[in-house]
C-alpha cells in the first residue's frame, strides 16, 4: 500500500529546478533516498513537509493531500534533518518538554529508551552536543512519537561508523513494527545495509525508483557494488 | 493554541521581552515622553524575534503537527499577550494618576502629554504600529527584521512626537485632560486607540498567513 506519494512535483531556482518528481513509499518499507550533493534531495523533502512552495505538484500522505490536512498529517509523520539544531542553548530536556505536548501519541517509555540507545544526556543543550549527537537528538523527537511514516533528510551524515550502525539497525526494526522510513543520504552502503527500495535523484530529476534488488538487477554490471553502480551512472550521466 | 503559544513563551522569547514589560511603569514618570514606555516594550519583543531567529525557531515551529497558518498566529498571540501585560500596567498607573494623583503638582507642571486615558489609547496605537509594521514586515520573509524594525522605529516616534504635542494646538487641550475632566472624550479616545490597535493587528495577521504561505524556509 502507498502511504505516502508525490506527484509532478516542479520548483525552479534560478540555478536549480526539481523536474516533475513523482513516486510513492510504500508502507512498511525502508526507502534510501539517493543522489549527490546538490541532486535535489533536500528541496524534495522540504516540498514534501511544505516548508517549501513547490511550483505545481501534489503531495499525499495516507490518501489526503498534505495542503488543508497539515496538521493531522503532521502527527502521524515524523521529521528529522542532521544539519540544523534548534535552539542551541536551551535543556534538550525543555524543548522536548514543549515538543510533546503537541503529541497525543507521545511514547514517554520510547523517549526514556531512545535516551539510552542514543547516550542523550538531556540536560545538555544542543550546543553542548556533537553533530553526531545533535542527528540524534532530532531523530529521537521524530521517534517518540510514534510516527507512522518517518522523513528523515540525511540522518546518518555525521555520525560515527558504530552510531550509523546502531541506527540502520533502529530503522530495520522500525521497518520490522510496521513503521515507513524514507531517509536520503549519499552514503550508499547505508543503502545497500537497510533499504528495501530506492528512489535515485540526479540533477533534480528522479532516475529510478523501485525495489532495491529490481534497481540492482536493472543498473548493476557484474561484480558491481550498489555503490559502484551509482558512481558510474553519476559519472556518466546516464539517465534510464 | 495553547501548546504553540507555550513554545512562544518557554523556547522562542527572550528574557528581556519579559524584562520589557516593566517599561508600561514609565506612565508614572512626571515630565518623560510617556509613549516611550509603550516603544520600548516593543523593543524587548523584537529582541524576541532576534533570539528566535538565531534559534531557528520558524522552521522547529513548521516541523511541529501544526498548519503553518497557526505559527504566524503564535506569534501574534505572544507579541499581543506581552503587550496587554504592558497595558495593563500602563491603565495602572493611568487609574493612580487620575485619582490618587490627579492634583498632584508634580504631573500637572508637565510640559509633555498627561499619562491619562487618551494616552493609553494612543499606546495602543504604538503596539498596533508594531504589530502592522514590524511583526507583518518580518513575516514576508519570516528571516529579516531590520528593516521592518527601522521603518517601525522611524513611524513610532513620529507619532509619539505628535501625540506628545497634540494638546498645545488650540482647541485640543482636553487631550491633556487631569483626573476626570473630560472623561467622556477620554475614553472615546481610549476606545479609538484600542479599536486602531486592533484593526492593524488582525489586518496585519491576516496578511501574514499569505505571505507566510508562500515563503520557502
Amino acid at each position: 500500500m502507498v502511504i505516502a506519494e508525490v506527484q509532478d512535483l516542479v520548483k525552479s531556482y534560478s540555478s536549480f529546478e526539481l523536474k516533475n518528481i513523482s513516486f510513492g513509499l510504500e508502507s512498511g518499507r525502508i526507502t534510501g533516498f539517493i543522489g549527490r550533493n546538490g541532486a535535489g534531495k533536500t528541496t524534495t523533502i522540504k516540498a514534501m513537509l511544505n516548508m517549501i512552495h513547490p511550483d505545481s505538484g501534489t503531495v499525499r500522505y495516507f490518501g489526503k493531500p498534505f495542503l488543508g490536512n497539515e496538521a493531522d498529517i503532521k502527527k502521524r509523520i515524523g521529521y528529522s534533518t542532521g544539519t540544523v539544531s534548534w535552539y542551541p542553548r536551551k535543556k534538550i530536556r525543555d524543548i522536548v518538554n514543549i515538543v510533546k505536548r503537541f503529541y497525543d501519541t507521545w511514547d514517554e517509555a520510547a523517549y526514556r529508551n531512545y535516551l539510552d540507545i542514543f547516550a542523550i544526556d538531556e540536560i545538555k543543550t544542543p550546543l553542548e552536543l556533537s553533530e553526531g549527537m545533535k542527528v540524534k537528538v532530532n531523530l529521537m523527537l521524530a521517534l517518540a512519537h510514534k510516527s507512522e511514516v518517518l522523513i528523515l533528510d540525511e540522518p546518518t551524515s555525521g555520525l560515527d561508523p558504530f552510531s550509523r550502525n546502531e541506527l540502520l539497525g533502529v530503522f530495520t526494526k522500525l521497518r520490522n513494527s510496521g513503521v515507513t522510513v524514507f531517509f536520503s543520504t549519499h552514503i550508499i552502503s547505508d543503502i545497500e545495509k537497510c533499504a528495501d527500495d530506492i528512489i535515485y535523484i540526479s540533477k533534480g530529476q528522479i532516475i529510478a525508483a523501485m525495489p532495491k534488488a529490481d534497481f540492482i538487477r536493472q543498473y548493476s554490471e557484474p561484480g558491481e557494488t550498489l555503490e559502484d553502480t551509482v558512481l558510474r551512472l553519476e559519472g556518466g550521466g546516464a539517465h534510464a | 493554541m495553547r501548546n504553540i503559544l507555550r513554545k512562544e513563551m518557554r523556547l522562542s522569547a527572550s528574557v528581556l521581552s519579559y524584562l520589557f514589560i516593566l517599561f508600561g511603569l514609565m506612565f508614572f514618570l512626571p515630565g518623560y515622553p510617556v509613549l516611550c514606555g509603550a516603544f520600548f516594550v516593543t523593543i524587548g519583543i523584537f529582541q524576541g524575534f532576534q533570539t528566535a531567529r538565531e534559534a531557528n525557531d520558524i522552521v522547529f515551529s513548521s516541523l511541529l503537527p501544526i498548519a503553518k497558518r497557526d505559527i504566524v498566529k503564535g506569534k501574534y498571540m505572544f507579541v499581543c499577550l506581552i503587550e496587554s501585560c504592558a497595558f495593563l500596567l500602563m491603565a495602572l498607573a493611568v487609574i493612580i494618576r487620575i485619582t490618587v494623583f490627579s492634583d498632584s503638582v508634580v504631573y500637572r507642571s508637565n510640559a509633555l502629554m498627561n499619562a491619562n486615558l487618551f494616552a493609553l489609547g494612543m499606546a495602543c496605537v504604538i503596539f498596533g504600529l508594531f504589530n502592522w509594521i514590524f511583526v507583518g514586515g518580518f513575516f514576508k520573509t519570516a528571516y529579516k527584521i531590520g528593516r521592518p524594525f527601522v521603518v517601525y522605529i522611524i513611524v513610532a516616534f513620529l507619532v509619539i512626537i505628535l501625540a506628545e504635542a497634540l494638546h498645545h494646538v488650540p482647541g485640543l487641550e482636553m487631550l491633556n485632560a487631569f483626573g476626570t475632566d473630560d472623561i467622556a472624550i477620554q475614553l472615546i479616545m481610549l476606545a479609538a486607540g484600542f479599536f486602531i490597535f486592533l484593526l492593524m493587528t488582525v489586518l496585519s495577521c491576516m496578511r501574514a498567513y499569505k505571505q507566510f504561505e508562500r515563503i520557502d524556509l
